[in-house]
């Protein structure tokens, strides 16, 4: 999953917000500490792993339980750093996107986030559960809830449901997920050709891949054991559009709502308005509530912006909040000595993953593949972007909300050497006879990562390499290091999970098949051994045990291949009005829930 | 006088034609790729092809110029719909009209413009010529020096400073927004309030200190001192004489400023987050969105041309010694 950034080559590039240090306003991050050090003033996420469980019918069944004190009516002012380009919930993949798009869109299944613990449940939205499979995990079945429309008034069938689907085939549908599309269909982009032209020259999926017999069901059959359907189903491409109403690239500007929220007054660059769906009915959704009126979103908000604005709490701000924008690196301290802007703010560990890859198509030298491990001064690096606030030192591939995450599990002991253990490198060096081995490292020209280059450069030479510093252009930076022929041999990147399950790590970062350009696998590893054992996990129809054997591949990955450094986990801390109240963290797309929230 | 408004206004038109050519051919040289752009993450090359198609970039680099150049005048029809005139083309990010969104965005600049241009006009030159009457006074010497202060100072640091002290800190003015005028007077004039003020603070500098010297010049001016001679009131000399002379170089620049500022005015608006021209001109730069960068290029460089041929009549009508041939 990407977290949202600007680019320029390509617009919204897999990477951490943190990335892009924008605008004539934002600071460089604080260097000595950033804050966060005062354990009584800081409220950390506690280390454990996401046990998200699969909720049953009577879950799934609506209406959400009232909050306390929650009152109906008012607006809810949102800063947001970057602009929404896409509502269409075929096209949304980025973190932004994916969180503003649970107030108006609808999916077969969806989390439901508990109101005291946070906890994550997964439960059936638009679907009575989260499906029933047979035929050994290849089939899977859902039946829509009775009562379901769209905005209109018109309802929502399972022909919508196909409609969802089958138009994700076509050549215009290119940023969101792909998951369910190719297990369907084929791999990589194979899937285009079972359906080239979508729906829209009234074809269909044939009846032994997607069927439909009646106007509450939808079957989903997949040539092998599919384990993870039900959360597939929950990414936000796989609700309903009515075919009557599929206007193809223009539905990105005006899709219909199924949710609580419809969308009013989209100016793209500038703002978005959501206003109540008054044919949305409570009683069929348990995930969502419709407490405010409206959500006055407007975008171009710096961190520095939004931090002051939320953290002096005057005027209309108090009814503000925002979804993604962080506490600026260079606000932190002086945000956590303000005891009352800290009784409205959240600290919670995000499912991105901050990793420094390591182009093992130059490096093909396994030992200097992890002298470069050992050196790198993980600590220091987070340091620049925040310190504790903006994450924690990871120590593997995949982060602490996956299910079955080891916290103990860090090969290169990043969190004993957070400048790097420069030793243990030179002496990795010296047996590979390789010492003084030159690196590229290659970052964008935000503030933040000009900062850390520094810090980076001087670990990695003290550990006895030559470093030579490449500065790319922030907007065409995913684009240049995307590129599978680069001159670079270091240069970082984010990932999130799309569910809880490394499923969404391993294969996407590691799988050999997927190097290519503006691929993910951005360290290029193509090692047989890695890519027979990611066909074999994938196999696995037990949920729970494919969970714990995608763990373990990725610390076999990491142990044995050293494809990339683990830098840190991120983690976001962000503030709101004091007149806002209902605030709950959505801890798979690594943003504040605003499905939950009401004035005071 | 109608002659020369024509000739400047002919020249205009040759300027802004050669400002697209020049912006069109120069984005086309770029390595950027504008359909990769539009196309995600799941780009296949027939996803590649039909943006392509969608967007007119399959034709070669003149042809889509004249296109364009056409579709201003007369509206263009594109796969994705029509294109009324003046149609500037669609924004390869919002995939819209580019004309609705300066359209939308212009209001907000003209705001800025305008309110800022009366705030730092009316202090500026009333301060320099308070200072030019006392010349020599502990009242000039301060203002010089508060001006030499402002001329110093930067909008990204004074609109900060501005911005914790007088909204987040004492919370004595709105934060800054833009809402249409014709909705709500008040509100309008609120929300514009401390950029206007911050804005006039860097540029009233420049016009106390240009107006004081001016006025000191023109005050010792053979014509003022013969008026003196006569015995006209101090006042009359002051205002009637002086002030005329001094005040034509000052509109010069004043239409220079104004046509900038209304070519959008990047810093302020980035610093009080509103949404005017010279946001969208750098957002469409981050982007690679070539038809949104040509119009609000080919309207920002319309407004500083267009100021300019005013300015230039405002001349030739204030000073009578400047009659264009």
């Amino acid at each position: 999953m990407n977290i949202e950034e600007r680019s320029k080559n390509s617009r919204r590039a897999r990477t951490y917000a943190v990335a892009l240090a924008a605008g004539a306003l934002a600071l460089a991050g604080c260097s000595s500490g950033g804050g966060g050090s005062d354990p009584k003033d800081s409220n950390e996420p506690k280390m454990e792993s996401q046990d998200i469980t699969l909720g049953t019918a009577a879950d799934s069944t609506g209406p959400a339980k009232d909050l306390a004190g929650a009152k109906k009516g008012g607006t809810v002012t949102v800063l947001q750093r970057d602009a929404f380009e896409h509502l269409d919930p075929g096209q949304i993949y980025v973190s932004d996107e994916l969180i503003m798009q649970t107030l108006y869109n609808r999916t077969l299944t969806n989390y439901q986030f508990d109101d005291k613990t946070g906890k994550a449940k997964l439960v059936g939205d638009l679907a009575t559960d989260t499906g029933k499979s047979s035929d050994g995990g290849r089939t899977w079945t859902y039946t829509l809830k009775a009562g379901l429309k769209y905005e209109d008034g018109s309802p929502i069938t399972s022909k919508d449901v196909r409609q969802a689907v089958e138009r994700l085939y076509a050549p215009y549908q290119t940023n969101g997920p792909t998951y369910l599309q190719q297990w369907l269909s084929g791999e990589g982009q194979k899937y285009r050709k079972a359906l080239p032209d979508g729906p829209y020259k009234g074809k269909h999926l044939p009846k032994s891949v997607l069927d439909t017999p009646d106007d509450k069901t939808v079957v989903f059959h997949f040539d092998q054991p599919r384990a993870e359907v039900p959360f597939a189903v929950a990414m936000p491409n796989i609700g309903a559009v009515p075919p009557g109403k599929d206007t193809k690239e223009k539905y990105d500007k005006a899709p219909l709502a199924s949710g609580p929220y419809k969308i009013r007054n989209f100016k793209p660059g500038k703002g978005i308005q959501f206003v109540k769906n008054d044919q949305w009915d409570p009683k069929t959704d348990s995930i969502r509530h419709q407490y405010v009126n409206t959500f006055d979103v407007s975008f171009g908000h710096q961190w520095v912006d939004s931090t002051r604005r939320l953290q002096a709490d005057k005027g209309a701000d108090r009814n503000g909040m925002t979804w993604t924008n962080v506490v600026d690196p260079s606000q932190i301290s002086t945000v956590l000595k303000d005891k009352e802007a800290m009784s409205r703010s959240l600290t919670e560990t995000q499912p991105y993953v901050d990793v420094v890859s390591i182009n093992t198509d130059r490096i093909k030298d396994k030992k200097v593949r992890e002298a470069i491990a050992w050196a790198f001064p993980s600590g220091q690096y987070l340091q620049q972007f925040g310190g504790p606030k903006a994450g924690e030192i990871g120590g593997g591939l995949v982060g602490p909300t996956l299910k079955g995450y080891d916290p103990s599990f860090d090969p290169f002991q990043k969190k004993k050497y957070p400048g790097g253990n420069a030793k243990k490198a030179r002496e990795l060096l010296k047996e590979a006879g390789k010492e003084n081995y030159e690196l590229v490292y290659a970052y964008g020209n935000g503030d933040t990562h000009q900062d850390a280059s520094v810090v980076v450069e001087r670990a990695l030479e003290r550990a006895g390499f030559k470093v030579e510093k490449k500065e790319i252009d922030q907007s065409t930076y995913y684009t240049q290091i995307g590129k599978v022929k680069n001159k670079y041999d270091l240069y970082r990147s984010s990932w999130g999970a799309d569910w809880p399950s490394a499923s969404t790590v391993v294969p996407p970062l590691y799988d050999g098949k997927n190097v290519y350009d503006d691929s993910a696998n951005y360290s290029h590893l193509n090692v047989p051994s890695v890519n027979a054992e990611i066909g074999k996990v994938a196999k696995v129809s037990d949920l729970s045990r494919a969970t714990s054997e995608w763990i373990k591949l990725s610390e076999k990955i990491l142990s044995d291949e050293i494809p990339a450094v683990p830098t840190f986990y991120n983690r976001l801390f962000t503030l709101w009005g004091s007149g806002i109240g209902g605030v709950k963290f959505n801890s798979v797309y690594g943003a504040v829930d605003p499905t939950a929230v009401f004035i005071k | 006088m109608f002659r020369f408004l024509a000739r400047r206004s002919l020249g205009a038109i040759v300027i802004l034609i050669l400002i697209s050519a020049i912006t069109f051919f120069l984005f086309f040289a770029l390595p950027a790729e504008p359909a990769r752009l539009a196309c995600g993450k799941n780009c296949d090359p027939t996803s590649l092809a039909m943006i392509n198609k969608n967007l007119g970039l399959d034709q070669p680099v003149p042809v889509q110029y004249w296109k364009f150049m056409v579709g201003i005048f007369a509206g263009r029809d594109f796969a994705v719909g029509h294109c009324d005139a003046p149609c500037f083309g669609y924004s390869f990010v919002s995939q819209e009209p580019v004309w609705g969104t300066i359209v939308d965005r212009f209001p907000t600049t003209l705001s800025l413009a305008l309110g800022g241009a009366a705030v730092f006009l009316v202090c500026g030159i009333g301060i320099g010529m308070i200072a030019a009457w006392r010349r020599g006074t502990w009242i000039d010497k301060f203002f010089s020096s508060l001006s030499l202060l402002g001329a110093s100072m930067q909008i990204y640091f004074v609109g900060v400073l501005a911005l914790a002290w007088f909204v987040s800190g004492l919370g004595i003015m709105d934060q800054p927004a833009y809402y249409p005028f014709t909705d709500n007077p008040a509100k309008w004039f609120s929300g514009m309030l401390l950029p206007w003020v911050v804005l006039s603070l860097i540029f009233m500098a420049n016009y106390s200190r240009m107006t004081r010297s001016q006025m000191v010049e023109q005050l010792q001016e053979d014509h003022v001192r013969t008026a003196r001679a006569k015995g006209l009131s101090s006042r009359t000399v002051f205002f009637r004489y002086a002030w005329r002379g001094a005040i034509a170089p000052i509109i010069t620049i004043f239409g220079i400023d104004l046509g900038s500022l209304l070519g959008g005015a990047m810093v302020t608006e980035y610093t009080f987050t509103l949404h005017g021209i010279g946001r969208l001109a750098v957002e469409s730069v981050q982007l690679t969105d070539l038809p949104m960068l040509m119009g609000v290029m080919l309207v920002s460089s319309a407004a500083i041309v267009v100021f300019n041929i005013l300015v230039d009549a405002a001349y030739a009508f204030i000073d009578p010694r400047v009659r264009l041939a």
